[in-house]
């Protein structure tokens, strides 16, 4: 396999965009052309979960490609539930590290905020399974909910550890332009106060309202290439050097122990193994924290802290910007935004902004090795990458 | 004009109790008090409400038009039994809500305008203006309307309003929805919070000056952006989208 | 007659599946994919709940309240909840009943109550 590295990134803010589908997937397209000093690609891949059934438009990579005037460059458009973004990552992984393209380019995007929210969370209670648990109303909150419960009695986590994520990713994403939130929350707030039950409400109890991340519209872009485009460039060598995918069933009900993530074990062990590092060498992650509960969960599944441990690592601070190992200095999903399948190549552009140093005050001292997790379904189908910063 | 013809135009209010004022904090661990205003407080409000009738996102234009219009209308003295709170942070306004007092048994809500999102204030104010009614005034039920999904979400939902379609809110005729008192006692305990009495301090920051709102609802960039794109295509709201982000 | 929600037996080994899967996921066999058709049990423990604040929009209910039970044998189903006060580890017992109206279909599913 040849390597592969990241030319170029770009970014729209993660937000409500009153722009159509195909413009939010070309802009930062065409920022990442300009960020690489590129101008022709070899083959796009364009992540999207919802543009079928959300905004009436099918064949999203076709429109895009055109739309950068990037023909005739190949396009395909993947849809892999809330994964598809990392998954696209993995197929121009290995397109280029193939060796059958030098440059293609990755595009997430989401629109959701075209439709209601109600519309936009039963758009994405679709990928439960349709007989098992679509039927009966289940919806990614309440599958959370129902994880939260179990995951709390089980390790002790409690609403606090839960509220302080959220309060360290709304803190993050102060710093980040392209943050969908921009608001400070305190524990006071949200937890403490006489009125924090009605500011903080609950959705899927035990979780509540701060503990679920915003329907955002949004896209991202990687360029990856080969070797030997990458070294005429002149840009910092970010590599992309590992990538593990795994999957569990499909009904959450079937999993043996439905506190564990296994999809999210497994990916992050064949992504560490191939990238050759451990979970400890980690300087920076961006984890999937659709839900609060999550990050937690998945520090402890990616083998960051001992299962139980994730979130006492976090009453230390471990997981703030200066931290042991920081998580989600971009915000995170929580913050951030999570336009379904924009949200891995937006993990990964945070991820090589900060190995390029360019991630001004949310900078990660000196972070050399960075690793994303884009959980699709509820852990049904997990990627994780991992980038390392070459001399 | 004579004095006798403003006599007639103008209605005889009521005597009302006051709201009395209660605060509570926010989310973001904020402080935020809710009081009546009075009549000549009005025109401090007015600048603010206006520039958000040109915020043609979320309803924000109609229901901004519409209460400024009820303002206009409470400081002229064209409107019976109206009353206005405000809610404000640090002096600052983040929401204002109105109503009016049908009969002693029966009010009319009109509207909640919030200045500040995804901090619940809407809510909040909301909250207070149903207290008004219900726990000042006494009153029966109180008859709501909303004009945005986001305002259907919250008061037809999350308070599980009784439908009373057969009588026409006095906004814009439509099919009205109310809040009983029973309703209102099942709600209490989740939704209608605060406290009372407002430090001395906070309350007087609060009545020194209404100051403006630091992030209200702003207009998208370019009103047309988004239609003009989709009947052409040609990239113009691409142009627009990086003036929004600021270049690259 | 009763109702019931249908597991699938593995011809081969026996093993049970909720819901279907076209190959076993315990032989994991692909020389055939013949299961027998089994009534799940109906008794169980409550593992997990919650209570769901916004229901999808076609439910005309301001809660609906979900868990997943460990029923007796040890398969596991999601479904519906009609208990005051759930906590894990409770007994709980099911009844097919209607759990989601679509247009004029209706669909049938679990529904636990305190046993
Ligand atoms: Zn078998």
């Amino acid at each position: 396999m040849r390597e592969v590295y990241v030319a170029g990134i770009g970014i729209t803010s993660f937000t409500r965009l009153e722009y159509p589908l195909v413009e939010i997937a070309a802009y930062p397209g065409l920022m990442a052309l300009r960020d690489s000093g590129l101008k022709k690609i070899d083959q796009l891949y364009v992540a999207n979960m919802g543009s079928g059934r959300v905004n009436g438009q099918t064949g999203l990579a076709s429109a895009v490609v055109d739309h950068l005037s990037l023909t005739p460059a190949g396009a395909v458009t993947i849809e892999n539930g809330p994964a598809s973004g990392a998954s696209a990552i993995k197929e121009g992984f290995m397109a280029v590290a193939s060796g059958m393209h030098d440059v293609v380019m990755v595009i997430g995007a989401e629109r959701m905020r075209e439709v209601n929210q109600l519309e936009a969370t039963d758009f994405v209670a679709t990928l439960t399974h349709p007989l098992a648990e679509y039927i009966y109303g289940v919806t990614l909150p309440s599958l959370a909910g129902m994880f939260a419960r179990l995951y709390m009695e089980k390790y002790g986590v409690t609403s606090r550890h839960l509220a302080m994520v959220a309060v360290k990713n709304h803190h993050n994403a102060m710093d980040n332009f392209y943050a969908h939130l921009h608001e400070e929350i305190t524990l006071e707030g949200i937890l403490d106060s006489p009125e924090a039950s009605t500011n903080n409400p609950y959705v899927a109890d035990p979780l509540r309202f701060y503990d679920m991340c915003p329907v955002s519209d949004g896209g991202a872009c990687l360029i990856l290439v080969s070797a030997d485009v990458m070294k005429k460039l002149n840009k910092p060598m970010i590599r992309l050097a590992g990538i593990g995918q795994a999957t569990d069933t499909h009904a959450v009900h079937e999993r043996k122990d439905p506190t564990y993530l296994f999809a999210v074990r497994e990916a992050a062990k064949k992504s560490f193994a191939m990238a050759g590092v451990k979970p400890e060498d980690v300087d920076v992650a961006e984890l999937h924290d659709a839900f609060t509960i999550l990050e937690i969960a998945e520090s402890e599944e990616v083998g960051f802290f001992k299962k139980g441990e994730g979130h006492i690592a976090l009453e230390k601070g471990e997981t703030k910007i200066g931290g042991k190992i920081p998580i989600n200095p971009s915000g995170g999903l929580k913050a951030k935004g999570h336009p379904v399948g924009a949200t891995g190549v937006g993990q990964a552009h945070e991820i090589v902004l900060q190995l390029r140093g360019e991630a001004k005050k949310r900078q990660v001292k000196n972070a050399k090795i960075g690793f994303t997790c884009n959980f699709g379904g509820f852990g049904n189908n997990v990627v994780c990458l991992t980038f390392i910063k070459e001399k | 004009m004579s004095i006798d013809l403003e006599k007639i135009l103008r209605p005889v209010d009521m005597v009302l109790p006051e709201f009395p004022a209660k605060y509570m904090t926010l989310s973001n661990g904020q402080e935020m008090v809710v009081r009546q205003v009075n009549r000549d407080e009005i025109p401090d409000i007015l600048p603010h409400v206006e520039k958000l009738m040109h915020v043609e996102r979320d309803y924000y234009h109609i229901v901004a038009a519409r209460v400024y219009a009820e303002l206009l209308a409470y400081y002229t003295y064209r409107v019976q039994d109206e009353y206005v709170l405000a809610a404000q942070v640090d002096g600052e306004i983040v929401a204002v809500v109105n109503g009016r007092i049908v009969n002693p048994d029966i009010g009319m809500s009109f509207h909640t305008l919030s200045m500040r999102r995804g901090l619940r204030v809407g809510a909040h104010a909301f909250a207070a203006k149903m207290e008004y009614h219900m726990d000042i005034l006494k009153q029966k039920e109180v008859l709501i309307v909303a004009e945005s999904p986001i305002g259907f979400r919250r008061w037809m939902i999350e308070y599980k309003l009784e439908k009373r379609f057969h009588i026409p809110h006095e906004l814009g005729g439509c099919p009205s929805w109310s809040l009983t008192r029973n309703l209102f006692d099942n709600a209490r305990n989740t939704l209608v919070v605060g406290r009372r009495p407002v430090p001395e301090k906070l309350l007087a920051k609060a009545h020194d000056a209404i100051l403006p709102p630091t992030d209200p609802p702003k207009p998208p960039e370019d009103l047309l952006a988004a239609t003009r794109s989709m009947l052409d295509n040609t990239g113009t709201s691409l142009i627009d989208m990086r003036r929004k982000l600021g270049g690259m | 007659m009763e109702l019931n929600i249908y597991a699938y037996k593995c011809k081969r080994c026996g093993h049970i599946h909720y819901p279907y899967k076209t190959i076993c996921k315990n032989c994991g066999e692909n020389d055939h994919n013949e299961f027998d058709i089994v009534p799940l049990p109906k008794k169980g423990k409550l593992l997990t709940y919650t209570t769901l604040y916004n229901p999808p929009s076609d439910y005309e209910v301001p809660t609906l309240a979900l868990g997943i039970v460990e029923l007796e044998g040890g398969h596991r189903i999601t479904g519906q909840l009609n208990i005051k006060n759930p906590k894990i580890g409770m007994n709980v017992e099911g009844k097919v009943e209607v759990v989601r109206k679509e247009a004029y279909n209706k669909h049938l599913g679990m529904v636990f109550y305190q046993a």
